[in-house]
This record gives structure tokens, C-alpha cells and sequence, in this order.
């Protein structure tokens, strides 16, 4: 059995019932969400609630359907063609499976961080406003604050601050990752999905990035998908474990792994399979 | 074990076995372009090779008079001299079965007994115009007959008689002759004189059938009116159209046609300053008989001749040559069949020019100032020198004097044009024609045909391009780029072939409709898109989305059809009936049936495959992720596309529109067949071009191996071979600073 010490549960002894949240301390609302791949069934009837201001995440094994669930919250999965989705998520009580939802609005408000660094062929500068470019601000101080802010946000900024206009390229893998989460807190999202965010990562950027995220969740909402289950336990005050397409086990992350209510979870996290 | 030791024994041999053949086969494809490019180099090079006159032969000969003209055969194997005492005298001057080189095979008196020549007069390098002390005139021509006999070629002398025997009636009155020149042909003879009371005569000798196989003739004499006591240089034009009248410092030019009269009167303006007394000293007639030289005693040579101007045809210096700093120019000797000219100053140093490309091809000294009769041989390649005592003999390299740097890439006054121009015009049906060799006109036919297709080719091709690798699903993909990529496959020559005989008609005839389909096309399609997105859903979802763009088709084809039919209306109520004439009699613009637009189309159909393979693949390349990361922070589609997939797949995209720009320059087959091969300087795309490719492929196979036309034509394969080169390398070298700039991970 692997011991694990969430450290944060030292810094916040708030436990939330995760089956009883008010409503202002819902951040996102899942209710009976099927995915399918063509005919493959690639998420059963997953229900439930991701509180405001804290770290969830999303745990299983290869397969799981884990990444297909975070996908569903910004619609990324829109991109893929066989895929269809039924039932619900519902974000300040409004369904963004809507017909009439903007879904580039929607992005803006679900920011995303994926697997692999992807900073764009551009200068660091302009990595960090290109959301805010898009919606068409060009204000060159209302940019060079944002740029600041979330570079600071990012914990990146004392690093690049000389060499903002050069290529982002040419950062470290660790450094482009924190410069694609500053892109992405740059537009002020709600949420924010990280996508295995330190699966490509050094053991030290992984570090740098796993405090980052304990910062974010001051302003943000933070739902993460990780197969390391030492950092669900060291980032998060929510874990769901998932198999198989189906939501296993979805409780405050000390519990999850310490008192586990499911067998398939217990066997998860000690290491039977995965 | 043993065979285990074999196998890896097999596989080394495998191993390198491999590495030589493909080093092999790397190092050969360097090596055949190193191969080509020396090749070319080789060929082009005479060209540019400065012209050398080097001593041949010298032989001691003592002539028992002043020697009045000289000449050599053909191969430079028999000289001859004429004498004051009117004695021909051949001397051999290579050592052969009968002869040892140096001495006299045949001599031959022309005038009768007790006379002697008082004058003799060249016309050309053949004939020579006798006039003797009893104010005789004949024409003789030395002639050289080649004998097998001795088992060696052996050349044996004579001296022909063109217009017979006898003296030639060229005056009425028999007066003497101060001056005399002549010209003929087969029909005509024509000589101007001018005598010793002061006339002007001019007698025609008209053959009773044809002066190459008949002397037979009848005299006509006319007087030309012109009052003058003193005539300096008389020269009949070999056309028998205008003879130039040279007295002291002016030059009155008569048309000889019918009737005799004066067409016009050449007074160089030379610089007259008080310590340098300026005059005519010489004057030649250069070779097609449309240019006049003179020569002065600032030792300048001005060529002449007849241009038109607002007045009218009128003469007009157009360029001028120092020959010496301080000496007069004494003479000019012309040669019969290139612009080339040599002068001689009273101290003996010569100069040899070219008048079209301006060139001063050699100078040198050549005797001590006693040069008695100086010839040029007939094949340009020797030149002979009788002096006092010495018949000297010298080699002449010089076989492109009309290519110089200058005459290629800039304007070059050409005779008989009102001003300096850009001209490719390579051959013509005359001899005497005066090539003009300007790259300039071809090489721009290139890039304007480059430029038209690219300006058809690269928004398709781009757009088309886009389309696939974006918005396309993966099951169409995968049929319309193979599709596409077939396109490239079609041999040019049937491209061209249609484009010349089919699509050119069809413009000309359909004119405003290729204008209005240019409206009409892309007006349909945002019609169409705009329809299609104000479609309510339940029809939308009948048609399944990868087949949705083929909705696309029958609104284009009705906007062609519509464009068709509109074309016949509009052009009878707007261009009153006929646009080809409204565009040539109204705009003022030439039209031409095969023109830039013919050429636009077929040559960017061409092109269009090459740009859009390269460009999809660019496109399609562009990592998914960074699509992903663009769409995830809000952007739209179109935004992601503009801002991130164009600006990363730019590398590959500007390589696209360069190998298509490649591909265009050197294209031939279509430009050779739907250009009309004008060589014209003009942007329009109603006019046609030639390009350099298509150049060579015309006249490659009717040029003289060696000559400079041929090696020009090398030339101009050595420049697209440039252009070529230098697009490649600026494309490669944009491509690396883009690639370094927008590489992706």
C-alpha cells in the first residue's frame, strides 16, 4: 500500500460533501453523460458535481475515458466527427450542450492545458495575449498587463521578463508548459482543465508546475487528469477514479486513497493494475 | 556456427555494397550537373573572347610599281597584286605540289599596251574598277578555280571579266573620270561618276538577259544635277538604291531609282575649334549598304543612316567611334558581311570595330605607315598588307564581334529604328542583316509569362489547398488530392496544344464572359455559402457534410453558363458589337489571339497541382496540438487558420508558391504553343510574349552550329539556367529564416 500524506489537507480542513453542494459552490454540474465513438460507449451515465475554487482530479487507468470527460467540459470533443454525446453539463445552471451555445465563449470561460507543451510558432509576448488578440483587444497596455499577470500567475516571469519578444520556442519543456497555462489564465477563464499537464515533464518542472497548481485554485476552478496518483494526492482536494468508462469512486481525496470505498479502487491504488 | 559466420559475412557485403552504389549515384547526379553547367560555359565562352590579329605569313616581294589593290582567295592560299603599270600578279603563299609558298604563279596584264592605270577602285573585296590613262573604265574580278589534277588541291588564278571584255561605255561623251563608283546585280549595273568637266553621270548598263551567264547590256546615261567643281568619295549602295556624294565636309545622298534626285544632305557637326581644323578624311560604306561611316581628322568614326523622324526619313548620326587621339582616320576598310570596320591612320595603327554592339574589338600596328594596299580576306579570318618591298599575311580571330555585354542587356540603336531599342529578331530572309541579339525582350517574356500563370494558379492552388487539409473530412481527402496530384501528370504539350487552338478562339470570341466569370464565380460561391447557412437544419441534415460542398458545382456551372450567355449581349450594347475592336480601335490597346491571358490560364493549370501538393502537405502537417491549443483558448476556426495553421505551414507553403514559380520559368511546351512567340516588351495581357525556354526550342534547330546565334541561344539557356537557379536559392534561403522562425515542435 502506497502512503500518501495530502499536503494540502493541512492547509484546508474544509471537507465539502461532495453529494450535498449549495449551488454557489458548484462550479460545473455533470448530470447523465454518455459518450459515444460511433457505436463504442465511451462514457456511461457520469454524474456529478466539481466544486468552485479547488483541484479535482480525474484518475484511472489507460482507457478509462478520463481525458474524454475533461474534453467534454470545454466541447474539444466537438473536433472529433463519430462522436455523439447525450445528457448534460451545466455550467452557472445552463446546459453548454445547448444548441445556442457559443462554444468559442464557452472555451474562453473552460481554458485548457493539454499533454504536451504546445506554445505557438510566436514570441512568448505574443503566446500570452493571443486569447485576448482574438477577441480583438489590441490596447497595448491593457496586453502588456496581462502579460504581467499572468506570467506572474504562472510563476514564469522573473524567468522570461528579458526575453518576452523572443521565440516561446526556444523556452525549456517545463517553462513552455507554465507559458501555455499563462496563455491560458491570460482570458480569466472559470475553469481550468489540465490535461496530464506533467506527463512530458522533468521531475523538477513537474514540482514547479504541482505548486503552481496549489496557486491556481486560488482564482480558479481546477479539474486535472493525471495517471500519477502521488500527484492527484499531492495537488487535489477532490479525486474521482474512473474505469471503464464509468465513474468508480468520486470522494475528497484523503478519503479516496486512504479508505477507499470500492474494491476496484482499493485495487487501483495499490497497484493492481493500471 | 558456420552459418551464422556467413550470414554475417552476406550482410557486411550487403552493407557496403549499398553505401558505394548510393554514393555512387549521389556523386554522379552532382557531377552531371557540374557537367551541364560547364558545358554551357564551354559553348558561351568565344563569345565574350576579345578579337587578335596575329602575323601569319611574310613573304619579300618587290613589285615593279606602286601597288594599287591587293586580295586573297578564300582559303588564304593565293595572294594577288595590282600594279600601277596595270600588271595582276598572283603569288602562292603556301607551299603546295607545284608551287613553293613565295612565289609568282600567274601574272596578267589588264590594259592595252603603252598604258598604265591611273586609278583602280574597289567595290567590295572582289571587283575592282580599272580606269586607265586613256580614260578607259573595265571590271575585272580576280577568280580562283580549285584543280584536283596533281592529286592536291592546287588553286589555279584568273582574272574574270563581270560585264565582258571590253571597256564599259560609261560616259556619252567619253570624257576622263575623276571619280567612279558602281554597283550591280543580276539585271543592273549602275555607275556614278564624275568627270573632269564637272558632271555628274549616271549610266545604267540594263542586261539584255542576266549578267551571270550573258555580258550582253544596253547603256542608259542620265545627268544628275549637281553643281560642284570638286567630288572627294562617290559610293553606289549595293541595292542600287542611293549613291552618297562626298564633297569635302558634306555628303549629298541621291535615290537612284528612275529618275536621279536628292534625298537628302549630311553636314556633320563636327567640333570646330581653331588649333584643330576639323574634316572629313575618309568615308566606307558598311556592309547592307544602309550605313554610311565617315571618318575625320579627330580621328572619329560616325556611323549614318536613315531614320524615321517627325519630318520624315532623314539621316542621323547615331553613334561614333575614337579611333586615334590625334591622327586623321584615313581610311576605312569595310567588311562584305558583318558590321565590322578596320581603320588606318597615317602612322600605321589600325582598329578594328563592330558598329551594332559598339564594340572596339582590337587595336594595333600593323606596318610602318608604307602600307601600299591593304585587303581584308572573304572569309573575315586574314588580312592581307602589300607594302614596298613585303606581302605580309595575318590571321584574324574574330567570330563574334556582334556579342558584347552591352548588346545583350541594353538598348541598342539598330539601322534603319528612330532610336535605340530592346530587339530580338535573330535571322531574316537577307544576308546582309543586321542581327539583333537583345535578351532583354525574352528574358522579360519569361517572367510576364511567369507572372500571369502565377497570378491564375496561386489563389486556386492556395485556397484549394486550404480547403483539403482543413475543413475537408478524411475520407474526401483521401480521394481529391490523388485526384489533383494526377493534374501534373498531363503532358504539357496537349495543355499547350488545347490552349493555343481551342481556349485562345474561345477567349477572343468570349471575351466580357472570362471578365464576368471573374465576378460571377466568386459571387455564386458566398450566394451559395450564404443560402446554405439560412437553411433551416432539417434540410441541412438530408445532405450528408462531406458531400455538402458539391452543392458548390451547379451554382458555378450556372454562373459560367450565365457569364457565356451574358457575354454576345453585353459586347453588342456595350462595346458596339465587337470587343476586339473596341479594345484596339477604343482603348488603343493591341490584341493578339494568343496572349498573356491564354497563357495565365493554361501555364497556371499547369502549376496549379505542383502548388497545391506541396501547399496541402505544408498544410496538412501543422501538429494537431497546436490547432487544439488555439481552439481551446476560444478562437474560432477561421481564426486558428489565419493565426496559427497559415502562419506555421508558411515555410512550406512560400516553398509551394516557389517550385510553382520554378516550374513556370521554365515551362516550355505551353508557352511555345499559346504565346505567339512575339518577342515584345509590353505588360499587357491582351499581347503575347516569347519566352527563353520557348526561344531556344524555336531556333535551336535552325542555327549554325558554332556561330554566335547558336552560342547566344546557349546563352539564354545559361540564364534560365540561372533564373532557375537564383529562384531556388532565394526560395530555400526565405524558407530556412521562415522555417527557423515558425518551426513547429
Amino acid at each position: 500500500m502506497i502512503s500518501v500524506t495530502p499536503k494540502n489537507l493541512s492547509e484546508q480542513n474544509v471537507k465539502l460533501d461532495l453529494n450535498n453542494l449549495s449551488p454557489e459552490q458548484v462550479a460545473l454540474e455533470i448530470k447523465n453523460l454518455d459518450l459515444y465513438y460511433g457505436n463504442k460507449q465511451a462514457l456511461q451515465n457520469i454524474s456529478m458535481s466539481i466544486p468552485k475554487g479547488q483541484v479535482t482530479a480525474f484518475i484511472g487507468p489507460s482507457g478509462c475515458g478520463k481525458s474524454t470527460l475533461l474534453r467534454c467540459i470545454n466541447r474539444m470533443n466537438d473536433l472529433v466527427d463519430s462522436c455523439k454525446i447525450e445528457g448534460q453539463i451545466n455550467l452557472h445552471g445552463e446546459n453548454i450542450y445547448n444548441k445556442h451555445t457559443d462554444v468559442a465563449a464557452l472555451r474562453r470561460k473552460v481554458g485548457m492545458v493539454f499533454q504536451r507543451p504546445n506554445p505557438f510558432p510566436k514570441s512568448i509576448y505574443e503566446n500570452v495575449v493571443y486569447g485576448l488578440r482574438i477577441t480583438g483587444e489590441n490596447n497595448r497596455r491593457v496586453l502588456d498587463e496581462a502579460v504581467e499577470k499572468s506570467l506572474r500567475s504562472a510563476a514564469l516571469w522573473n524567468e522570461v521578463k528579458d526575453r518576452l519578444h523572443e521565440s516561446a520556442l526556444g523556452l525549456s519543456g517545463g517553462q513552455q508548459q507554465r507559458l501555455v497555462i499563462a496563455r491560458a489564465i491570460a482570458i480569466e477563464p472559470e475553469v481550468l482543465l489540465l490535461d496530464e499537464p506533467t506527463s512530458a515533464l522533468d521531475p523538477i518542472s513537474t514540482l514547479t508546475i504541482e505548486e503552481l497548481i496549489n496557486d491556481l485554485k486560488k482564482q480558479f476552478t481546477v479539474v486535472i487528469v493525471t495517471h500519477n496518483m502521488q500527484q492527484a494526492a499531492r495537488v487535489s482536494d477532490q479525486t474521482a477514479f474512473m474505469y471503464m468508462g464509468d465513474l468508480i469512486e468520486y470522494s475528497d481525496t484523503n478519503t479516496l486513497f486512504t479508505t477507499p470505498m470500492k474494491k476496484k479502487t482499493e485495487d487501483y491504488i495499490t497497484g493492481r493494475y493500471g | 556456427m558456420a552459418i551464422a559466420s556467413k550470414s554475417a559475412d552476406f550482410r557486411k557485403v550487403k552493407n557496403s555494397l549499398a553505401k558505394w552504389v548510393i554514393t555512387l549515384g549521389g556523386i554522379s547526379v552532382l557531377f552531371t550537373l557540374v557537367l551541364i553547367f560547364m558545358y554551357l560555359l564551354y559553348v558561351i565562352k568565344p563569345i565574350f573572347e576579345s578579337a587578335k590579329v596575329e602575323p601569319h605569313a611574310q613573304f619579300a616581294i618587290t613589285e615593279s610599281s606602286k601597288v594599287l589593290s591587293t586580295g586573297v582567295d578564300e582559303l588564304k592560299e593565293v595572294a594577288y597584286s595590282i600594279n600601277e603599270q596595270g600588271i595582276i600578279n598572283f603569288y602562292q603563299l603556301v607551299d603546295s605540289a607545284r608551287n613553293k609558298a613565295g612565289t609568282k604563279i600567274h601574272s596578267q596584264k589588264l590594259v592595252a599596251d603603252g598604258e598604265r592605270l591611273k586609278q583602280l577602285i574597289n567595290i567590295g573585296q572582289e571587283q575592282k574598277l580599272l580606269l586607265d590613262s586613256a580614260g578607259n573604265v573595265q571590271l575585272i574580278a580576280p577568280k580562283f578555280t580549285s584543280n584536283f589534277d596533281s592529286g592536291a588541291r592546287e588553286i589555279i588564278p584568273s582574272v574574270s571579266y563581270p560585264l565582258g571584255e571590253g571597256y564599259l561605255p560609261v560616259d556619252e561623251n567619253n570624257a576622263m573620270l575623276k571619280k567612279l563608283s558602281f554597283a550591280m546585280d543580276d539585271e543592273k549595273a549602275i555607275f556614278v561618276g564624275f568627270t573632269e568637266d564637272s558632271r555628274l553621270i549616271k549610266t545604267s548598263l540594263i542586261a539584255e538577259d542576266d549578267f551571270s551567264y550573258d555580258t550582253e547590256f544596253e547603256a542608259e546615261y542620265e545627268e544628275i544635277n549637281y553643281a560642284a567643281t570638286q567630288v572627294d568619295d562617290i559610293l553606289v549602295t549595293p541595292d542600287l538604291a542611293m549613291v552618297f556624294i562626298r564633297e569635302a565636309d558634306q555628303v549629298a545622298v541621291y535615290s537612284l531609282d528612275e529618275e536621279s534626285e536628292l534625298k537628302a544632305t549630311i553636314i556633320p557637326q563636327l567640333a570646330q575649334s581653331k588649333s584643330t581644323p576639323n574634316h572629313i578624311t575618309s568615308m566606307a560604306l558598311l556592309s547592307g549598304g544602309s550605313s554610311i561611316l565617315l571618318g575625320a581628322d579627330n580621328g572619329e568614326v560616325s556611323q549614318w543612316f536613315e531614320v524615321a523622324t517627325e519630318q520624315g526619313r532623314e539621316f542621323k548620326q547615331v553613334r561614333s567611334f575614337k579611333v586615334s587621339e590625334s591622327e586623321p582616320v584615313t581610311a576605312i576598310y569595310t567588311e562584305q558581311f558583318r558590321k565590322s570596320f578596320y581603320t588606318e591612320t597615317p602612322s600605321g595603327e589600325m582598329g578594328m570595330f563592330y558598329t551594332t554592339s559598339d564594340a572596339d574589338l582590337w587595336r594595333g600596328q600593323l606596318h610602318q605607315g608604307n602600307a601600299q594596299a591593304f585587303a581584308i580576306a572573304p572569309r573575315a579570318d586574314g588580312l592581307v598588307i602589300f607594302s614596298e618591298q613585303e606581302l605580309s599575311i595575318f590571321t584574324v580571330e574574330n567570330e563574334h564581334p556582334e556579342v558584347t555585354w552591352r548588346a545583350l542587356w541594353q538598348e541598342v540603336w539598330y539601322e534603319g529604328y528612330p532610336e535605340p531599342e530592346y530587339i530580338w529578331q535573330s535571322t531574316s530572309g537577307s544576308d546582309d542583316f543586321e542581327a539583333k541579339f537583345s535578351l532583354v525582350p525574352i528574358s522579360f517574356g519569361t517572367i510576364k509569362a511567369a507572372m500571369y500563370a502565377m497570378i491564375f494558379a496561386v489563389p486556386i492552388a492556395l485556397t484549394a489547398a486550404i480547403y483539403t487539409a482543413y475543413f475537408m473530412t478524411p475520407g474526401l481527402r483521401k480521394k481529391v488530392k490523388p485526384t489533383i496530384e494526377i493534374m501534373e501528370a498531363l503532358p504539357t504539350v496537349i495543355l499547350g496544344f488545347l490552349a493555343g487552338l481551342w481556349l485562345a478562339p474561345i477567349i477572343e470570341i468570349y471575351l466580357p464572359a472570362i471578365f464576368l466569370l471573374l465576378i460571377f464565380i466568386p459571387a455564386s460561391v458566398f450566394i451559395t455559402a450564404f443560402a446554405w447557412h439560412k437553411l433551416p437544419r432539417e434540410y441541412k441534415a438530408k445532405i450528408p457534410e462531406t458531400w455538402a460542398p458539391i452543392i458548390l458545382i451547379p451554382a458555378i456551372a450556372l454562373a459560367a453558363y450565365a457569364a457565356f450567355a451574358l457575354s454576345p449581349v453585353l459586347e453588342l450594347h456595350m462595346f458596339g458589337g465587337d470587343v476586339r475592336q473596341f479594345i484596339t480601335n477604343d482603348l488603343g490597346i493591341n490584341f493578339d489571339q494568343r496572349n498573356a491571358l491564354v497563357v495565365g490560364i493554361a501555364m497556371g493549370f499547369a502549376v496549379i497541382p505542383t502548388i497545391f501538393s506541396m501547399a496541402e502537405d505544408a498544410i496538412f502537417s501543422v501538429p494537431k496540438h497546436l490547432t487544439s491549443g488555439s481552439l481551446a483558448l476560444g478562437a474560432t476556426q477561421w481564426q486558428t487558420l489565419i493565426k496559427v495553421v497559415l502562419l506555421t505551414a508558411s515555410p512550406g507553403i512560400f516553398s509551394a508558391v516557389m517550385m510553382g514559380l520554378g516550374r513556370a520559368v521554365g515551362e516550355t511546351m505551353i508557352v511555345l504553343m499559346a504565346t505567339g512567340n512575339t518577342p515584345i516588351l509590353d505588360w499587357s495581357i491582351f499581347q503575347g510574349m516569347r519566352t527563353l525556354a520557348a526561344n531556344i526550342a524555336v531556333e535551336m534547330p535552325e542555327s549554325e552550329v558554332g556561330s554566335s546565334h547558336y552560342r547566344i541561344l546557349f546563352l539564354a539557356a545559361f540564364v534560365l539556367f540561372v533564373f532557375t537557379f537564383v529562384f531556388n536559392t532565394l526560395a530555400e534561403f526565405v524558407r530556412q529564416r521562415l522555417r527557423e522562425k515558425y518551426s513547429s515542435l
